[in-house]
């Protein structure tokens, strides 16, 4: 992407990231400015597509990150219940909090779109992997993406789902351990399933 | 979790230069039950808030208006001394690069938010950032009172139970163990975390023991591997960049941070390394240009020092520009006229006129470098250059005065030995005469040192104290000579009465041994003498 155009996108995302922020100070137009936020995080996915990723691998807290980001999407949609459950991990898990964060705030936009009622977060750790988890009791991923897992999907999807589950995949395929790299996994459950898997 | 009183108890400073977003932050805090809150929109009003209030919690944004950055803002802040350790301090950015690069630097805030965010997501964040700032409270006390022992001991206390600090923990203990020179047990710490994960600021730890060992091959090859992983990791960049110096190797030591250039637009401190690297590999050209352009962009910033116009001028003179480093340094004398900065700003003028080939000029610009301060207050650094700028205009014996002056002030570092040997030679002294000289001036001031205490021994008091006292105000950076003449006042305290004058001499003395050297061994016998005081 040319550098005059990464910017200009960039200004229109924090002009509708504030137009959001505006719109919710009125407190009478909820609609209006999920539209505008969602537009607003669309464009930062955009600019992360095209920019070369460095992993910074630290120690997180599965139960603070979680719970931080449950609370961030109750918030943005106040009529589902989103429960975290973070009892079969470690205290101090390794990831790269902030590309994990855009990753999950992704999938568990998406769960919040398609969900009736409720959406689980879930953290575990299997075999020295640590499964990250968010699954929704809606109808389930269509299936062009289940069979993608995660590439690019022929002809991306309207509502932009296909480019984020393919960030989501990057990212996770950008941490290495011991010779081991992490990966994502789809599935239906009936709803839909997200996992992420980091070694 | 936090609660709400312990919310409202906290001072917050929120520093954000556009309306909208400071409206937004005012609001999002006062709804989550921040009650005391300063608002600001640029850094000049931070500061004079921060010099008049303490905040538990900073918020600041990435981009400020005035061209210098949060990043760089919370890296004077710290290095200043500005902020406690404890003080939570959160930067807000619009741009996820820059969270990849800040998360690494040196200077790394303790949390980071992108924009747009939602006040739940903030209040979940901030409780958390609140939690952690109580548990780590007494650890960053000591850290603030530069008590590395107790610091460690504190982190020791915690480190036993395992709980979800347990790496930050072990991070923080690293850091104190180097600053108590207990390398050997830092490099078995890196090493214990490594093999639970090969963390990058584990392996840097390690790299830095390793350096401190002599092993500086081995400390540059697990820095370049850090760096061939993560291009992004900061830190690696400066510390490689310094052992490349040390080993004599200004060239590669440019050439690392010109490459930490391309990653980030740096802090302050690298922006000024990279500078004098420049100047001295003889590639002023480089230096010129990044000097320029930081000083365009900071125009106005309280994070510019008067020594960052004396790098750009320096970096003129050598390309033969020297009537535009003459004007750089009068531009510069209008924003800084503390008698340090003078000094430094005249004495970089003084070169000037002798690469001019001026040395009316010149003589005349070094009587104003000489007359800025009272010899005794100058930098070891100071007199090392005016020494060098009067042997060049021929003036040895004020030279030799000088050199002689910041041996004695510091007779116990062998850098600064190092670098008046280096002087000497320079201006045509036989090594062997440079080192004599050295040695007489070391061994005058032990003389002196030892008559003193042989004195008060002797029961001498009143002169030994006048002995020592002249001597610790002509030398108030001789630690060994401070911390005599604090004893023997407080001695002749104990033994012969209180007195206003050398009580408050004692005090004088005690407090700058402090504060240069916080756990030197004489300030618990001065203490010790002055609980005698007051019972």
């Amino acid at each position: 992407m040319n550098e005059l155009y990464a910017a200009a996108i960039h200004e229109v995302k924090n002009q509708l990231a504030e137009l959001a922020l505006r719109l919710r100070e009125r407190g009478d137009a909820a609609v209006e400015m999920e539209i505008a936020w969602n537009a607003a995080r669309r464009l930062t996915k955009i600019l992360m597509q095209d920019r070369e990723l460095w992993v910074n691998t630290d120690t997180v807290n599965p139960a603070d990150f979680l719970g931080a980001l449950a609370a961030e999407y109750a918030e943005l949609f106040p009529h589902l219940s989103i429960q975290v459950d973070t009892g079969a991990a470690p205290d101090c898990t390794f990831f790269d909090e902030a590309l994990v964060r855009m990753a999950l705030g992704n999938a568990l936009h998406n769960a919040c779109r398609f969900a009736k009622s409720q959406i689980r977060l879930t953290a575990i750790q299997k075999d020295a992997l640590l499964m990250l988890q968010i699954c929704d009791d809606g109808l389930g991923y269509p299936a062009s993406l289940l069979e993608a897992n995660g590439e690019l999907p022929a002809a991306a999807s309207g509502t932009g789902t296909g480019l984020g589950l393919y960030l989501a995949g990057k990212i996770a395929r950008l941490h290495l351990n011991h010779g081991r790299q992490g990966f994502i996994e789809l599935s239906n459950q009936p709803g839909t399933c997200f996992r992420m898997f980091l070694p | 979790m936090a609660t709400v009183s312990k919310i409202s108890d906290k001072w917050v400073l929120v520093i954000d230069d556009l309306e909208g977003m400071r409206s937004q932050l005012r609001m999002s805090l006062s709804s989550s039950g921040f009650a005391k809150l300063h608002v600001v929109s640029n850094i000049k009003e931070a500061l004079d808030r921060l010099a008049a209030n303490h905040y538990d919690v900073i918020l600041c944004d990435y981009s400020l208006g005035d061209g210098t950055n949060g990043q760089q803002f919370l890296e004077y802040l710290r290095t200043a001394d500005l902020i406690n350790r404890n003080t939570i301090f959160i930067m807000i950015t619009a741009e996820q690069a820059y969270t990849n690069v800040v998360a690494a630097a040196e200077c790394a805030p303790d949390d980071y938010i992108l924009k747009p965010f939602t006040s739940a997501e903030f209040t979940a964040r901030f409780e958390k950032l609140l939690d952690r700032q109580m548990y780590f409270a007494a650890i960053d006390q000591a850290s603030d009172k530069k008590n590395w022992d107790e610091m460690i001991l504190e982190c020791d206390k915690r480190l036993a139970s395992r709980d979800k600090y347990y790496f930050d923990l072990s991070k923080i203990k690293g850091v104190a163990l180097m600053r108590n020179n207990q390398v050997a047990e830092a490099e078995t710490l890196y090493r214990e975390i490594i093999t639970l994960r090969p963390l990058n600021w584990a392996r840097l730890g390690l790299a830095r023991t390793l350096a401190k060992q002599n092993k500086k091959d081995q400390a540059e090859a697990l820095a370049r591997e850090i760096l061939h992983e993560a291009p992004q990791f900061m830190a690696a960049y400066d510390f490689l960049s310094k052992l490349m110096v040390e080993s004599g190797d200004k060239i590669s030591a440019l050439e690392v941070l010109q490459k930490a250039r391309q990653i980030s637009p740096g802090t302050m401190n690298r922006i000024r390394e990279l500078s004098e690297l420049a100047v001295n590999t003889n590639q002023p050209e480089i230096a010129e240009n990044i000097m320029r352009e930081t000083l365009r962009k900071h125009k106005y910033s309280p994070v510019r020092q008067a020594n960052d116009y004396a790098l750009l001028s320096r970096a003129l003179t050598h390309q033969g520009k020297t009537a535009d480093a003459l004007s750089v340094l009068q531009d510069a004398g209008k924003s800084f006229t503390d008698s340090h900065s003078k000094q430094l700003l005249a004495l970089t003028e003084t070169d000037v006129h002798r690469a001019d080939g001026n040395d009316t000029l010149a003589l005349a610009a070094l009587d104003k470098a000489m007359s800025a301060g009272e010899i005794s207050s100058f930098s070891p650094e100071a007199l090392i250059a005016l020494a060098d700028a009067c042997f060049a205009l021929k003036r040895d014996e004020q030279a030799t005065f000088l050199l002689q002056h910041a041996v004695q002030n510091n007779h116990e570092n062998t850098t600064i030995k190092d670098k008046v040997h280096t002087v000497l030679v320079a201006a045509g002294r036989d090594p062997s005469e440079a080192s004599a000289l050295i040695a007489a001036s070391t061994a005058e001031i032990i003389a002196l040192n030892n008559e003193g205490v042989r004195r008060a021994q002797a029961g001498e008091l009143s002169q030994a104290i006048e002995l020592l006292s002249e001597a610790a105000q002509r030398l108030p950076n001789n630690l060994q000579i401070l911390g005599n003449a604090a004893l023997v006042i407080a001695l002749d305290l104990v033994r012969n009465g209180k007195s206003a004058d050398k009580l408050t001499q004692v005090l004088a003395f005690r407090s700058s041994l402090r504060k240069q050297s916080p756990q030197h061994p004489k300030l618990e016998q001065i203490d010790n003498m002055l609980r005698q005081l007051k019972s």
